[in-house]
């Protein structure tokens, strides 16, 4: 205790009493504290004469303000968010742990994995489920049990790649160098599901030494381990005179079949499958072989070697085949008619123009057309600037971007549509049309000279203007392509028609909501006395489909003796709504659980049913709405249903 | 890993992703249809579109947002995308280059041996990984650069990045 100055004498010497919660100055007796609080451990005489020390136990990393004396019972509530946060964790990982039957230790670890990654903000953005599987795993790596990644993922029905991503990202961040799994540790697992009875340790060694030699042999870098363990198991039990086949060990390893029989021909390129059975007990091979895609590549290689000789020498021949071939054709010209006056120069031109234009070898032949129709163009694209400046005058005030203001011969929005039909009317005017363009590109590059380095305009250095515009189809080719197009996605069309005038008709109601995706609605709680009550009641709200077997329904009821039958009236409407809103529930296991979940998500009743109606009634209904047959099981029905 | 002495090792790129933004809207449905090699994807809200010179698919938003990738230089690429917004300029719209970003490179290289990846991995921890239930290669990521590697066993190496 600090030492204190009495206040009415100003001795120090002050004497604590611990028991009684008192200071008081031995100077002059005065009292200086009552109830001062004591740190003393208090014992309490419980039921039987057992006595328990007073208090609680708070953990270090616990909740800042002291749990509420008093409220002992509920210790979930007015706990911080982290708190809360661990807890969820640690209830998980308890649930996921005991399905993968690890111990304690494990999920302990596991557990600290997982407030490491709390207080690194790394569960931000990612599912809790996600982040538990990744910690376990990473238990499961250190410890080197042999549970798969795979195995996780089929207990949560979550993709192994996004597990993966998960697991990873959380190896980096915590800095924790995962050994790299190794196939041996699969191996007695596997043997274990695939009942080799009192053999299965002779079979697990067998497989094992496979496994050594497969690693030697390279195969196994860049593998899943499952696999080879799949091929030694299969060999191994082959070995001790086991019949099982690929079947039965991919059941078990979860590889596809033709992963299996590869890594069984990758084993049977290696020498080491020559050996006969005892002697592959008692030698091991010296020389080590090379990854099988490694000969494979090299294997490629060759072929392609081969291959490009055996070109070259074609080339060769064709080479000589075309020096004749020319030869011929000089022939042929020169005993051919030649063509006087203009029409030489004429073919000339031709010849000039089809060499230069490699690319377009018909525009040779319509040259003479090209110049009237170039002509023509021209004259259109006068007429088409005209009409542009026009409406450029009238829609000069609309445009808010500077640049655009001077320039009346600018496209616009509005002249787009004239622009784009009268080029593809005019066919392939390749050149002109492109002039035009041009000459409306340079002056608004004129316009703007400051604009010039920003350079958002399109620098056309480099560009073949010819070979664009073969990507343009003309006018026919778009008519049979809208055609085309219009039936193929017709479902499409008609879905965002329908969209658009729902949305128009809610606009007009006023009830137009614009993000219609995530609207969830509270459901009714229905209340119930009973299970089967519940049922019933459910029935009538979901009016579920027709997938249901309602007679055994109709015997649970019984089964569990309802009294009351209370269906309702609800209007068809009201139904189909419902049966719209439906959200998708999860599966557990036991059906009472699930009923009693089921009757929570439904949500509340709006006004409790009163009147009854027989159930058969209701039953008829629903199932003359549907058209389908199919029954399933009660418990399947309570397993969770989730279509219309 | 040392790259070998006596002959140079001959890296390729193999792809180059560029983005740029044509600053104006562009209707999806014009380009399906006057196009001569577009896909239209109504479903993503996108248009592939092509090309042949240099070989390049784009992808094209309503936005305006175009993704080229397939390129074999930066150059190349520069020219596809140039190409491209050439072709959306005599389609109709009133398209202006702008924002041309290389945002990924792809390279391919090949080592004449094999690599043993587990011992890899141990040695380079932790800048490397390996997970073979995953991914059939090593993963090598060198930070300062912002470059990934890939390393598979038979010697071949991805590398990608900007």
């Amino acid at each position: 205790m600090s030492s204190r100055v009495c206040r009415t004498c100003g001795g120090s010497d002050i004497d604590v009493d611990q028991a009684r919660g008192s200071a008081v100055c031995t100077g002059c007796g005065s009292v200086l504290e009552d109830n001062i609080i004591v740190s003393e451990v208090q014992f309490v005489e419980g039921s039987g004469g057992v006595s328990s020390a007073v208090g609680q136990f708070v953990s270090a990393d616990g909740p800042v303000k002291a749990p509420l004396l008093g409220s002992g019972f509920h210790t979930s509530v007015g706990k911080e968010s982290r708190a809360q946060t661990l807890q969820n964790g640690k209830r998980q990982i308890q649930q996921l742990g005991s399905q993968l039957q690890l111990n304690q230790h494990c999920l302990d670890t596991a557990f600290n994995f997982f407030k490491l990654v709390v207080s690194k903000h790394l569960t931000r953005g990612r599912k809790t489920e996600h982040v538990i599987a990744a910690c376990l795993y990473l238990v499961c790596r250190t410890e080197g049990t042999p549970h798969m990644l795979l195995d996780l993922s089929d207990l949560l029905q979550v993709n192994v790649y996004i597990l993966g991503k998960t697991f990873l990202l959380l190896a980096r961040e915590l800095c924790i160098n995962a050994p790299a799994i190794d196939p041996c540790l699969y191996i007695p697992r596997f043997a274990h599901m695939l009942e080799f009875g009192v053999k299965t340790h002779e079979v697990s060694m067998t497989a094992l030494r496979l496994v050594q030699r497969m690693k030697r042999d390279w195969m196994h870098t860049g593998r899943r381990p499952s696999g080879l363990c799949g091929a030694a198991l299969l060999v191994a039990a082959r070995m001790h005179k086991f019949r099982r086949s690929v079947k039965d060990v991919i059941s078990v390893v979860k590889v596809c079949q033709t992963t299996l029989r590869k890594r069984l021909t990758e084993f049977e390129d290696t020498p080491t499958s020559q050996l006969t059975i005892d002697e592959f007990m008692r030698v091991d091979l010296e020389q080590e072989c090379d990854p099988p895609s490694f000969t494979a590549a090299q294997h490629k290689a060759k072929m392609q070697q081969l291959e490009q000789e055996l070109a070259k020498k074609l080339d060769e021949v064709e080479g000589e085949i075309s020096c004749y071939k020319n030869e011929i054709e000089t022939e042929l010209e020169k005993s051919r008619p030649k063509l006087r006056g203009i029409y030489a120069a004429y073919a000339k031109e031709d010849n000039r123009e089809v060499l230069s234009s490699p690319s377009e070898p018909e525009e040779a032949e319509g040259e003479d057309a090209e110049f009237q129709a170039a002509t023509q163009h021209l004259t259109e694209d006068f007429l088409c600037q005209v009409i542009q400046e026009e409406q450029g005058r009238g829609t000069k005030g609309d445009h808010s971007v500077s640049e655009q203001e001077a320039e009346p011969e600018k496209e616009e929005a509005g002249p787009h549509r004239q622009v784009a039909p009268l080029t593809s009317i005019l066919g392939k005017l390749e050149s002109a049309a492109s002039l035009s363009l041009q000459q409306t590109f340079q002056t608004t590059d004129t316009s703007e000279p400051g604009d010039q380095s920003q350079n958002e305009e399109l620098d056309l250095e480099g560009i073949d203007d010819q070979e664009i515009d073969k990507y343009i189809l003309n006018e026919k080719e778009v008519q049979v392509k809208t055609e085309l197009w219009m039936k193929q996605n017709a479902e499409y069309l008609k879905e965002q028609k329908e969209k658009e005038e729902r949305i128009n008709k809610e606009k007009e109601e006023g009830t137009y909501k614009e993000k219609k995706k995530k609207s969830s609605k509270k459901r009714d709680q229905i209340e119930a006395s009973t299970a089967g009550e519940a049922i019933e009641k459910m029935l009538e709200k979901k009016k579920i489909s027709s997938k249901i077997n309602y007679d055994v329904l109709r015997d649970l009821n019984r089964g569990t003796g309802s009294p009351s039958r209370s269906p309702d009236h609800t209007p068809d409407t009201t139904a189909t709504r419902k049966r719209l809103n439906r959200r998708r529930r999860r599966k557990t296991s036991e059906p009472n659980q699930d009923l009693a979940a089921n009757t929570s998500i439904m949500g509340k009743s709006s006004a409790p049913q009163a009147a009854p109606l027989p159930v058969e009634e209701e039953e008829e209904e629903e199932e003359e709405e549907e058209a389908e047959d199919e029954c399933i099981s009660a418990l399947q029905l309570v397993g969770g249903q989730s279509r219309f | 890993m040392d790259s070998s002495s006596d002959e140079a090792l001959d890296i390729i790129v193999t792809n180059v992703v560029a983005t740029f933004r044509t600053r104006c809207h562009l209707n999806l449905r014009t380009i399906a249809l006057e196009g001569s090699n577009v896909i239209y994807k109504p479903e993503v809200g996108k248009v592939l579109m092509k090309l042949r010179k240099p070989m390049i698919t784009a992808s094209i938003w309503s936005s305006g947002k175009i993704i080229c990738t397939g390129a074999t230089s930066e150059d190349e690429a520069k020219l596809g995308a140039r190409r491209l917004a050439r072709c959306l300029q005599k389609l109709g719209f009133k398209v202006r280059f702008s924002a041309f970003r290389v945002v990924n490179v792809l390279a391919v290289c090949s080592m004449p041996f094999a690599i043993h990846l587990i011992d890899f991995t141990k040695n380079n921890r932790p800048i490397a990984s390996y997970e073979p239930e995953l991914h059939p290669a090593a993963t090598y990521r060198i930070k300062n650069l912002k470059a990934t590697i890939q390393v598979f066993s038979t010697g071949s190496l991805t590398v990608t990045g900007i």
